[in-house]
């Protein structure tokens, strides 16, 4: 498994680093991304044994092609060094620091990975790291968090802990959220790098699941971190582009085409320039509906 | 996904919640003497924040443990709570667990790697971890050709230990080839676990046929006793002591040829003589067992209840005709500690 | 390696497997109960013999409940349990998994 900066991440489930069971099994879900929990999901006398499942979880365990992201225990903690040598040995995709507040946090994290990388022959630059950022801090360094390396994959706010630092709780309406929300989003537009929403744990309130899901879709979220395997459709659903949309992306790498065969520099479609955005955006749409089979081999829409 | 919690009982609400959810659960015995002893509780709960599973510790014993069986991961949960009362004794160093149960629970606990030590139709008797029975009864000396010796075997608390037991001993010891003296472990008496050995072995050291041990967790011992399924007292001393007794009888007995059991005849105590009609029903006819009258000092029988209220009377010259020289000297050396101990609180009526 | 205390890993949750590793002196002596003992019992022993073997355990005496647990998860759960029996934990050596 090596990093891969872009791809598509919808889906963020969570699977506790203790529980065999639910680790053997965190590939069958169709998650785009998988997050073995090493920090709140294992109680502290169990760090040591967890970090070894995850390991060899990790090498051993068919995870369907999903991308392999290991939640690390804080810089604060005594388990923190371990963890770190631990994943960059196992050859994970990326490394999730918790309760990031600044950029000099993912850089020290980086600069251990890269000692890890050095000790255990791992190729270096292999594996990408994010940051959760969790604390009032941590969303007023955004900014400088999401450009810290080059090896960052995204932001994710965390709203448990983030609302407990702002005073407050979860609300179904979001609002106690907003500013971290848009903040976080932000810093990860600007800087390049993909921003995951928080959690949303009440499982019998689907409404209010979906409310959120496309709340965050709207304002410009890559995913969203989940706890159960349900969830995973439910997002999809979300992010799941019309026809139309797939259509119109469809029309863009037409014209790209059109233009490569031409020798054309200038790419246009319906009288306006292509430019990167536009191709950006095109190559996602038709990246999520091949994934979300909303379309065949050969690009018919095939979707309801 | 259900989810281990901490349950604090020293919260009201908590507790009243902890005790309906197992009274649904055919558990009532919430006695203080059940409910004080627990060290902590565990709570299970599902998605929707509710109580679907609990399990307490004391000492090294899993108590009151019951799942919710409305849905079909009632194996699940069972597991998850047996768990997270086995890491909470691991933390702590603890690595060799009982449980009482529900003779229908047997099962469930022994896939779970406990093995069962006794049951009758009410309560079975599991242990797990290390070391286990085999293990105490392995670490037992024996003499050469043991088998076909005459050996017996007796059980004291030795609270202390007076001219009584040391007659009781003294005629084991002369009727048998090897006689095995367990005294009992648990530290709830006057005199400490550790003194109560040491005036046994005192007391006894020039009877060469007689090994002095330290009875464990395996013979009447206080931590095994939380019977708290049962309805009356007198039902749980009667349940206790047939475990206890079907214990000795098929995983100490055998192993050590062990053909006779001694017992005092108990006048003053009930729950001594339900015990001892346990063991009569239980033992017998595989092990003999033999019911010697109490000793008696100018026609008053000896009893380490009498010994204790005369310390307790400041009668110190009362006691010599009651026990040992041994246990005498002890009593002269230790007699403002014993009685502080008593005017601290230290109950002196019971075993 | 010298087995210092009791050591425990594990949970006896499905998939998983509780190892208890303790002192012996007779080689490795494997005390396993699980429902596919008849199928998989060897294998199991094996793993475990195979892990303790790797990092550097010689005599021990293992209690092993298995919940249908994959050989990645009791190597691990036997190496977590060999190091907090040799009071060792805070150095892991993965490179015995």
């Amino acid at each position: 498994m090596t990093y891969v900066k872009n791809r598509l991440r919808r889906t963020m489930m969570f699977v506790p680093g203790n529980n065999p069971a639910m680790v053997k099994d965190a590939g069958i879900y169709g998650a785009d991304s998988i997050m073995l929990d090493l920090e709140d999901a294992v109680s502290l006398t169990e760090k040591d044994a967890a970090r070894m499942l995850v390991y060899n979880a990790i090498k051993t365990v068919d995870f369907g092609g999903a991308e392999i992201v290991v939640r690390i225990n804080g810089q604060d903690t005594p388990f923190y060094d371990e963890d770190v040598k631990a994943m960059v040995r196992a050859g994970v995709d990326v490394i999730r620091l918790p309760k990031t507040e600044s950029a000099a946090m993912i850089q020290k994290l980086v600069k251990d990975m890269e000692a890890a990388e050095e000790e255990y022959g791992v190729e270096k630059g292999s594996i990408g790291v994010m940051a959760a950022i969790e604390s009032a801090k941590g969303v007023l360094n955004s900014p400088e968090i999401a450009t810290a390396s080059p090896l960052m994959m995204g932001l994710a706010v965390s709203g448990e802990d983030y609302t407990a630092d702002m005073h407050t709780h979860r609300y179904p309406d979001g609002r106690e959220l907003e500013f971290a929300r848009n903040m976080v989003l932000q810093s990860a537009r600007a800087a390049g790098v993909y921003a995951f929403d928080t959690v949303f744990s009440n499982m019998n309130d689907t409404e209010g699941f979906f409310r959120e899901t496309n709340y965050i879709y709207e304002l410009g979220y890559d995913g969203k971190s989940l706890v159960n395997p349900r969830q995973v459709a439910m997002v999809n659903q979300v992010f799941n582009p019309t026809k139309d949309e797939i259509e119109n992306a469809q029309a863009v790498q037409n014209a790209i085409r059109e233009a490569k065969a031409k020798g054309s520099g200038v790419i246009s479609m319906n009288g306006k320039m292509v430019d990167k955005p536009v191709v950006e955006k095109a190559n996602r749409v038709i990246e999520t509906a091949k994934a979300s089979n909303l379309i065949d081999e050969e690009g018919n829409y095939i979707g309801e | 996904m259900d989810k281990i919690i901490d349950l604090y009982l020293n919260n009201l609400q908590t507790r009243e919640k902890w005790q309906s959810f197992l009274k649904k659960h055919g558990l009532s015995n919430f006695s203080p003497r059940e409910i004080d002893v627990i060290d902590h509780t565990f709570g299970l709960v599902n998605d929707d924040g509710k109580l679907v599973g609990t399990g307490s510790v004391a000492d090294n014993v899993l108590k009151y443990v019951a799942v919710s069986k409305d849905e079909a991961v009632s194996g699940a949960r069972f597991n998850q709570i047996v768990t997270a009362l086995q890491q909470y004794l691991f933390a702590q160093k603890i690595f060799h667990s009982f449980v009482f149960t529900k003779t229908q629970y047997s099962q469930s606990f022994s896939h779970l790697g406990f093995t069962e030590l006794a049951h009758n139709d009410v309560a079975a008797f599991l242990e797990s971890g290390t070391p286990d029975i085999n293990d105490f009864v392995k670490a037992i000396p024996r003499i050469e050709k043991q088998n076909e010796k005459k050996i017996a075997a007796i059980v004291m608390n030795a609270n202390p230990f007076t001219m009584g037991h040391r007659q009781l001993v003294q005629l084991a010891s002369q009727e048998n080839d090897l006689v095995y003296l367990f005294v009992v472990s648990t530290d709830a008496s006057l005199f400490s676990s550790n003194e109560r050995m040491n005036l046994v072995k005192s007391g006894t050291a020039d009877l060469k046929n007689v090994i002095v041990l330290s009875g464990s967790d395996y013979l009447v011992s206080k931590s095994t006793f939380p019977a708290y399924f049962l309805k009356s007292p007198d039902d749980l001393i009667a349940t206790q002591t047939e475990i206890d007794a079907l214990v000795f009888k098929n995983k100490i007995a055998p192993n050590l040829a062990i053909s006779r059991r001694y017992l005092g005849t108990e006048p003053f105590s009930n729950t001594t003589n339900v015990y001892n009609q346990s063991l009569i029903r239980i033992l017998r006819p595989n092990i003999e067992v033999k019911i010697v009258d109490r000793f008696t000092v100018n026609e008053k029988v000896i009893t380490a209840t009498q010994v204790r209220q005369l310390i307790k009377q400041n009668k110190i010259n009362d006691i010599e005709a009651y026990v040992p020289t041994t246990t005498m000297q002890f009593i002269y050396e230790h007699y403002r500690e014993l009685q502080d101990r008593i005017k601290k609180g230290m109950k002196i009526d019971g075993n | 390696m010298e087995i210092k205390t009791i050591g425990v890993a594990g949970t006896l949750e499905s998939s998983d497997i509780q190892i208890m590793i303790t002192q012996g002196n007779n080689g490795i002596e494997i005390d396993l109960e699980s429902e596919v003992i008849k199928a998989y019992g060897e294998q199991i022993k094996k793993v475990i013999i195979d892990t303790l073997t790797k990092y550097g355990i010689e005599n021990a005496k293992v209690k092993a409940t298995d919940k249908g647990a994959l050989d990645c998860v009791i190597a691990a759960r036997t190496l977590a349990a060999a190091q907090r029996a040799t009071e060792t934990s805070n150095h892991p050596e993965l490179e015995v998994l």
